[in-house]
């Protein structure tokens, strides 16, 4: 997960010219990513800067305006319940693939994974057809005598059916550090006294939280930009910023204003990374000691 | 030189010898083109896709096969694309179906001023015709309401759709993206305003009577998302696109139109700036004015006309929706085109605020 480590070359090659090769390796990914991601970064920041004259103008109008605020903390709010459903929903399934044979695994995976190779657009509208007024949800509700729960067009159904389609993202990378952890130190741990709770917590849980701050990561970076389901589950209620930045652009043609607000979004993002990160890697090293 | 071999063909018999008389002059007649005079050049229509898209193909076929002309398809429409076609100089979109304002909105900067003496637009309904655009179809937006839930008390205009304390209920509103300057001009009247001698001002006051509409309110995002919720029952009282709304009948929604006051709308057909072939837009365009071609695209995707001589042979439900009758026309209203398109960004603003749960 972190970068790997020039000094661990093997420095008996002796010739300094070797050096940069692993660098070298990198060049193809690094030219993808400039061309791919650096290049419209770039043009967005400038846009954002210089539409329609030069200028703050953009960033002036987007903190002017309540409308903006409100929606980006609900952008935050809405992706933080995301990424913790995930979490509770991905824990226990992920420790389940690495404790069954490789028979049921291999089914589980499936299970993870058939989802994910279905359209985002067909598993919401899947979602819509469940959560609806009329839909099998509320008709399973109403005969235990619970009636008019509203699900769909709620921030409640728009949390329910991002976590779906982002559970994924968040069991893969747990699975492939969970695998990876021996479970005999449980083992070890009962050996030396501790209840299987105590085990748990004092030794599988911080050696699994690399996984869990992985995914958790993807999942809420994901979620910030989701666009088609809330834009299908939700109401006025539940709009992401995405929503705002498509009418600015494809219905104002306001590049510049649309622009500043992913740069916003992505700032934003930057620095919640930013503060969240000493506490990953503290966890992090603590969790590697072995 | 000029050749009329297709004379025979259905379009031609109605113009008979006036057509003859007509290429004598060059003046275009629509639905007519010469034969093979596209032979070996692309056009690139663009639209909403979908069954409609299929439809204006289905009514193209006969300029199509006559011309020679390769005729390919993209869409959806969207203005921003269309923008950077147009500002980066390379222009692959050779005739643009859009909504209601664009061709108001960016007249002369994205699409072309048209020469009226390449199209032929007699036969166009009055006041549908603008600098930059002619109609693609008409449909309208009417409201829709749930017959078992109102029963002998229905709903008879816009004033009863705001008024939630005579008729409760939940109500659904086109969500899909741009607001509609009909609705907000039948709210302004509810909250007491003069749609006719409208102000900005007003489109606050006409937002708040929306607004007040309640959190149950259904903004739906997809003319098919209004058709499921009439379909399913989930909301009492619909905004919708008549051909929405006449397929949820078909399938059976107990839903009824209030006809009174619904509110007319249209696509145009417009021709971006910066086209490699105008001429060759341009006789896409006469040709898809054509009586027959008009005829085509009703029978096939129940939208009304814009060839007020077209007599498409629909079955009765599709006919209840049609918007060209003089019945219906009497009961509609043409929303306010000239304010909407001079204040069109701060009321997309305003509503998309409204939209995002403002």
């Amino acid at each position: 997960m972190s970068a790997s480590e020039p000094t661990t070359q093997p420095a008996a090659e002796g010739r300094a010219g070797w050096a940069w090769r692993p660098y070298a390796l990198t060049l193809p990914a690094l030219i993808l990513l400039a061309a791919v991601i650096g290049y419209p970064l770039l043009t967005i920041v400038l846009r954002s800067l210089s539409e329609p004259e030069w200028g703050v103008q953009n960033y002036v109008w987007f903190f002017g305006a309540p409308i903006n605020l409100t929606v980006l903390q609900r952008t935050f709010a809405i992706s933080a319940w995301v990424t913790l459903v995930c979490v509770v929903c991905a824990y226990p399934y992920a420790y389940l693939m690495t404790a069954v044979g490789p028979r049921v695994r291999l089914m589980l995976v499936l299970c993870v994974l058939i989802p994910f190779w279905v359209s985002g657009v067909v598993r919401t509208l899947s979602w819509v057809i469940l959560l609806q007024d009329s839909g099998v949800i509320n008709s399973l509700l109403r005969s235990v005598g619970f009636s008019g729960v509203r699900l769909i067009r709620t921030q409640t159904g728009v949390v329910i059916g991002m976590a779906q389609v982002l559970l994924p993202f968040m069991i893969l990378p747990l699975y492939s550090v969970m695998k990876g952890i021996d479970l005999r130190l449980m083992r070890a741990a009962e050996s030396l006294g501790a209840r299987p709770s105590r085990a748990f917590f004092t030794v599988y849980l911080p050696l699994s939280l690399p996984g869990v701050y992985a995914g958790a990561m993807i999942v809420f970076i994901l979620a910030l930009g989701f666009y088609i389901t809330p834009a299908l589950l939700g109401g006025p209620r539940s709009t992401m910023l995405s929503t705002l930045v498509q009418n600015q652009v494809l219905s104002l043609l306001q590049w510049g204003r649309g622009g500043a607000m992913g740069v916003v979004l992505l700032v934003a993002t930057f620095v919640l990374l930013a503060l969240a990160a000493p506490v990953m890697r503290s966890r992090h090293r603590e969790a590697g000691r072995r | 030189m000029l050749k009329t071999k297709g004379l025979g063909l259905g379009a031609m018999v109605v113009l008979g010898a006036l057509a003859t008389a007509a290429f004598a002059q060059e003046k275009p007649v629509a639905g007519e083109v010469k034969e093979g005079s596209l032979k070996g050049k692309t056009l690139t229509l663009v639209s909403f896709g979908g069954i409609y898209q299929d439809g204006q193909v289905a009514a193209l076929k006969e300029f199509v096969d006559k011309s020679g002309v390769t005729l390919l398809n993209d869409g959806p429409t969207e203005i921003a694309k269309l923008q950077a076609q147009v500002e980066s100089g390379n222009v692959t979109w050779d005739v643009v179906d859009t909504a209601d304002f664009p061709p108001y909105v960016y007249c002369g900067k994205l699409f072309q001023k048209l020469d009226f003496s390449k199209l032929d637009i007699s036969h166009i309904p009055e006041g549908q015709v603008s600098d930059c655009s002619v109609p693609a179809m008409n449909y309208g937006v009417v409201l829709m309401y749930n017959t078992e839930k109102y029963k002998d008390n229905p709903p008879k205009t816009w004033a009863d759709f705001f008024d939630t304390a005579k008729f409760p209920g939940v109500r659904g509103i086109d969500g899909s993206g741009d607001f509609t300057g009909g609705l907000l001009e039948q709210a302004l009247k509810v909250g007491g305003g003069d749609p006719k001698a409208m102000t900005v001002a007003d489109i606050d006051k006409a937002i708040d009577v929306v607004r007040k509409l309640g959190p149950d309110t259904i903004y739906w995002k997809t003319g098919a998302e209004s058709q499921q919720l009439a379909e399913s029952g989930e909301a009492d009282m619909l905004m919708m696109w008549t051909g929405r709304a006449m397929t949820a009948v078909k399938n059976g929604a107990k839903y009824a139109p209030a006809w009174q006051d619904w509110l007319v709308v249209m696509d145009q057909m417009t021709i971006p700036v910066g086209v490699k072939d105008t001429d060759a837009a341009y006789a896409l365009l006469n040709a898809y004015l054509g009586k027959q071609s008009q005829e085509v695209l009703t029978q096939t995707t129940s939208y009304t006309p814009i060839n007020n001589e077209a007599q498409p042979k629909v079955d009765a439900s599709v006919a209840a929706f049609l918007t060209n009758t003089p019945e219906r026309q009497k009961q509609g209203v043409k929303q306010n085109i000239k304010f909407w398109v001079e204040n069109f960004q701060v009321a997309q603003e305003k509503w998309s605020a409204l939209m995002a749960g403002n």
